[in-house]
Formats: structure tokens, sequence, C-alpha cells
């Protein structure tokens, strides 16, 4: 084990749990964003600066709030998945899981089990994706430019991949009610095969490249330690969480498809701190990879969508569901209430970045500044999920 | 849940709602239901709304990180009047959560820090997921009460026995007498 930093580290109130201040009697009030690189996004903070402590840190959000949940009562049911690959660009396979999940449950509807191995395939390619973005927009973030341009190339390959599977590289609409919209082709397999085994090695790469790097343990080391009761406050989820030695994982929790099938650890940190939130999203790119390697292994035969799956004008049973899936920043939900008419009488969405930034705001009080960057970083926030 | 004046309980099957729990409670006894389930070690999921006939309807998911199982808590506050106190004192993540409410349904949450526009313009003078009145449905139909364990009497949002058309039709009467009757809403 690596020793740890603290000692030549300037000490912020963080470690003490006491506000670190200078002493003196001015403060700055400064905007961080809404166009700011480290916010990721059209995301504003504003910040209460005593020297270069933080006062107070106030998140201000709704810069692009698009009002899905308006959107969802004007549409079809089947209709309103095309707007699922919007709520999260990074990782748009578990938000269309979330909603196909929420839809079969209300419709009791019986997925087949090809289609529920190709969702698997799907969406953890798409949490690999999504890691990958945060794990080089994170390092960019504290001033290491190389890593992006890493990530990027792995990427590539998922998008490329996930291109022949769904047609799309970003926004995918890929899952219906009762399957999928697309079986896999042997193209497909072959590459996600080629593609686990290639990422296993550059994986090892990645590490080598970063997690020794002093500047980089200097800056998340001790920085934002997050405390379990502080999670269960804000309902912080997914690394999150998980970073703060949680071992809850709603894959585990409230099982779904065939994920008791494989063989898969949870990652968890008992660091609590942004390197911990670092080293759990790195082991769960691992994770998912063997997730793909055994799905591609026991793909089964059959169908990849339901006799008499919904049409787009199905109309539901009355009543209501609610649907969680593991996305790759924590739990996904999404509660439909159906008056057994063509359009949703009301679809909440509940999107873990939310619940993530809103803590945002007392875990940065009493750091420095350049620590809410790592801060910030670590909480792996995508501003059109918070914002829906 | 002991010691708190519940209104109604039900059990629900999890393959069908995805919940496991479901209970109404008055608007007063809120903050010290969900101090209950801070107690128990619960987390906080979300907090939505629901606009139907028999008035707005607070829904708070809690869920939990060692024992998971969904528990739903429902407020059902008049059109008129919706204010509820504000859980943010316990779950300190529901500022944000009640802030959208209050966007989406204009639910006033009495007590919070600052009730403030969180996602919609500052500036907007409606609230935009609220229904014409002849769109909202009826209660009982859009919630899925599952198998009612305690119920006050004076709790007759929910028709009696299994959930069904029959069960439903049966009860329509009485469901059109006890539009605003009190339950739940504080006079």
């Amino acid at each position: 084990m690596k020793e740890p930093l603290k000692t030549w580290r300037v000490s912020s109130g963080s470690d003490t749990g006491e506000n670190g201040t200078t002493g003196g009697s001015e403060t700055l009030t400064l905007n961080m964003g809404p166009q700011h690189p480290s916010t990721h996004g059209v995301l504003r903070i504003v910040l209460k600066l005593d020297g270069e402590y933080i006062l107070s840190a106030e998140p201000v959000i709704g810069y692009i709030h698009r009002m899905h949940e308006k959107m969802a009562e004007t549409r079809t049911w089947v209709q309103f998945m095309s707007n699922m690959g919007r709520v999260d660009y990074l990782n748009a396979m578990a938000w269309n899981w979330a909603y196909a999940g929420a839809l079969e449950r209300l419709g009791q509807i019986d997925v087949p089990m090809r289609a529920e191995y190709i969702r698997v395939i799907a969406a953890e390619l798409n949490r690999i994706s999504s890691h990958l973005v945060w794990w080089g927009a994170y390092l960019l973030d504290l001033g290491a430019f190389t890593p992006i341009m890493y990530a990027f190339e792995d990427r590539e390959r998922i998008l490329d991949l996930l291109q022949i599977l769904t047609g799309s590289r970003l926004t995918y609409s890929f899952f219906r009610p009762g399957g999928v919209a697309a079986d896999v082709t042997e193209d497909f397999l072959s590459g996600v095969t080629a593609f686990v085994k290639d990422m296993k090695n550059r994986l090892d790469m990645y590490k080598d490249l970063v997690e020794t790097n002093i500047i980089f343990r200097g800056r998340s080391e001790g920085v934002g330690i997050l405390p379990l009761e502080m999670c269960r406050r804000y309902g912080a989820t997914g690394p999150v969480v998980r970073g703060s030695n949680q071992a809850y994982d709603v894959r585990r929790a409230e099982p779904y498809s065939v994920y008791d099938r494989f063989q898969y650890n949870i990652p968890v940190d008992p660091d609590r701190d942004a390197m911990g939130r670092y080293r759990v999203r790195m082991a769960e790119i691992l994770e998912s990879l063997n997730i793909v390697e055994q799905a591609v292994e026991q793909l089964p035969e059959g169908d990849r969508i339901a006799k008499g799956a919904p049409k787009p004008r199905w109309k539901p049973p009355k009543g209501e569901a609610y649907f969680a899936v593991e996305g790759a920043r924590g739990k996904i939900g999404i509660y439909v209430i159906s008056d057994g008419n063509r359009n949703p009488y009301r679809v909440k969405l509940r999107s873990p970045s939310f619940s993530n930034l809103s803590l945002f705001s007392e875990l940065a009080k009493g750091t420095l500044f350049s620590d809410a960057v790592s801060i910030l970083g670590s909480l792996d926030l995508v501003i059109p999920e918070i914002d829906r | 849940m002991e010691g708190l004046r519940i209104l109604c309980r039900a059990e629900n099957v999890f393959d069908r709602t995805g919940k496991t729990g479901s209970v109404f409670v008055k608007p007063d006894d809120i903050i010290a239901s969900a101090r209950r389930l801070y107690e128990l070690e619960y987390f906080l999921e979300d907090i939505s709304a629901i606009d139907t006939k028999e008035g707005l309807v607070a829904v708070y998911h809690f869920d939990h990180f060692i024992n998971p199982g969904r528990v739903a808590l429902h407020v059902i506050v008049s059109h008129e009047s919706p204010v509820i106190p504000s859980i943010s004192d316990v779950f300190s993540g529901a500022q944000w959560h009640e802030r959208e409410c209050h966007d989406f349904f204009g639910i006033r949450f009495a007590g919070h820090p600052d009730l403030k526009p969180l996602l919609v313009p500052d500036d907007l003078d409606y609230y935009p997921l609220i229904k014409e009145a002849d769109a909202t449905c009826s209660l009982d139909d859009l919630l899925d009460p599952g198998e009612i364990v305690d119920k006050d009497p004076a709790f007759n949002l929910f028709s009696d026995g299994p959930p069904g058309e029959q069960a439903r039709e049966q009860s329509n009467p009485v469901k059109a007498d006890s539009t605003h009757s009190g339950f739940g809403v504080e006079s």
C-alpha cells in the first residue's frame, strides 16, 4: 500500500470536518460556469470564497431543462422511448432499459431470453464507454491531458460496435418494451470478443499511466470525504455510494434481467474520497468487461422481441410501476402511472446525477477551491440528466 | 412504522409495482414518518407528485442500502391549498426534490429553507404538470394499493377487497361522495 500524501498536502477543512478559513474578513463571490470546462456542461456554481477556501457553493441548474416528464404525457407510451436516449447522452442504454422495464412491469410483459442477453451486452458496453469518458474528463480537470486521448480511442471502438448493433452512436433508442430493436450480428459479436480482450490489457496500461502520479494522488486522496450517512440523506447511489464503502448495486439489490446468471463483483472502496470513487469506477470497467464476456459466451438462441410486444398505439392496463436499473452514475428509476390510455398519465424520471450533485454543496463547504473541482469531477455528472 | 398515525398501509408485490410497501399519511405526519425511515437507515430515492381528481398526491420513495425494498409514502393535499411540511431537515436531499415538485405542481413545502425555482425559469407563471380538471383521474384508478393491511376508518380512497375491475365499479358511487372529504387534507 502506498504511503498517504497528507504530510505535504495543504490541509483543507475537509480533513478535520471544520471549515477552513484564512481568518480574513473579505469574501469573494465567484461564478463557476455555466460555461466552465470542469462543470462538464451547462452547470453554474455560485461560490463564496474566503481566500481559496469555499464558504458556500450553490449549484444552479436548469439551463437545459426540457421537461421530459411533460413530453411523456403528450406522446404514446412507446413513442416516448426515443426521449430516453436524450436524457443521459453518455449512458443512453441504461435509460432505455429503465423505461422499457417500467413498461414491461406495468403491462406484465415477458422478455425473450435472447433479448435479455443482448440488453446486458449493450448496456455493459455503454457503461464502459461512459466510464471511459469520465476517466478522461476527470483527469483533464486535474490537469492531465493525455488520458482523454487514450480513453476516446477505446471509446471509439465501443461506439463503432454499438453502431453496428443499434444504428446510432450516442442517443440510442435501441430497447423496445418486450425486447430490443435488432438482433446481434456475427460482426458485432466477434468485434465485442476482440474488444474485451484488448480492453483488459489497456486497462492495466491506464492504471500504470496515472494511478501513481504524485499530482493526481495529491488532488484526489483525502479530498471530498463522503460519509455514508450523507449518501443516505441525499440519496447518492452508484459509484459515489460504493466509493463510500457501501456495496449497493441495483443489479444485486433489485435483481432484474439475467444479471443473476453472471459472476461479477461489486467494487467498493473504504477511503470514501475522490480517489476511492476513482478506483471503484476503474474496477467497474473490468467487472463490466467480465459480464460482457460471459453474456457473449452464454447468448441463447431465440427471438429478439416478445410476440405481441407493444405497438406504438399500445394501451397498458391502469396502474403504476417503478423500475430501477444500475446506470453508470447510479440508480436510474422510472415511475410510470397509467390511466389505461395511449398516453402516459405521469412519468417520473429519477436521475442519479441529480441526487449525487445535490450533496456537492455540503461536501465542498470548507474545502479548497481546487479540491472542489476534483470533487465535482469525482461525482461524474451529466448535466442533461440532472436538468431533464 | 409503529407509533405513527397511518391512514392506509398496503403491502405490494414487488414484481407488479416495483415496491414492497405503500403508506398514506396526513401532511402533518410526514416529518415524523421521514424521521422514522431515517432512523431505520432508509435513503431518499425521489419525491414526485401526481395530479388526481382527489387532489395532489406527493409520492416519496425510499429504499434501503442493506435490505432493499422500496417504500412509498403518500400525502394528499387539496388543489386549493397544496401545503406539505418540508422533510429537508431530515433528508437534506429533499430540498431539490421539493423545489422540483414546487416547479411542476405548485406544492408549497412549509419550512423549506429556499423554495425558489430549480429547473424552470424564474418568471414561469404556471405549473407545467397540473392537468385540466377534466383530464384528471381518480386515485383509485391510478395507484395499485396492493393488499391493504391497515386502514383508518376515515380513509376511503381505495375500495375494499382485491383490486379488480369489479371492485372498482362497485366503489364508484362511494368514491364520488368521497371527493375532498377531509382525509389527509387539514381543514
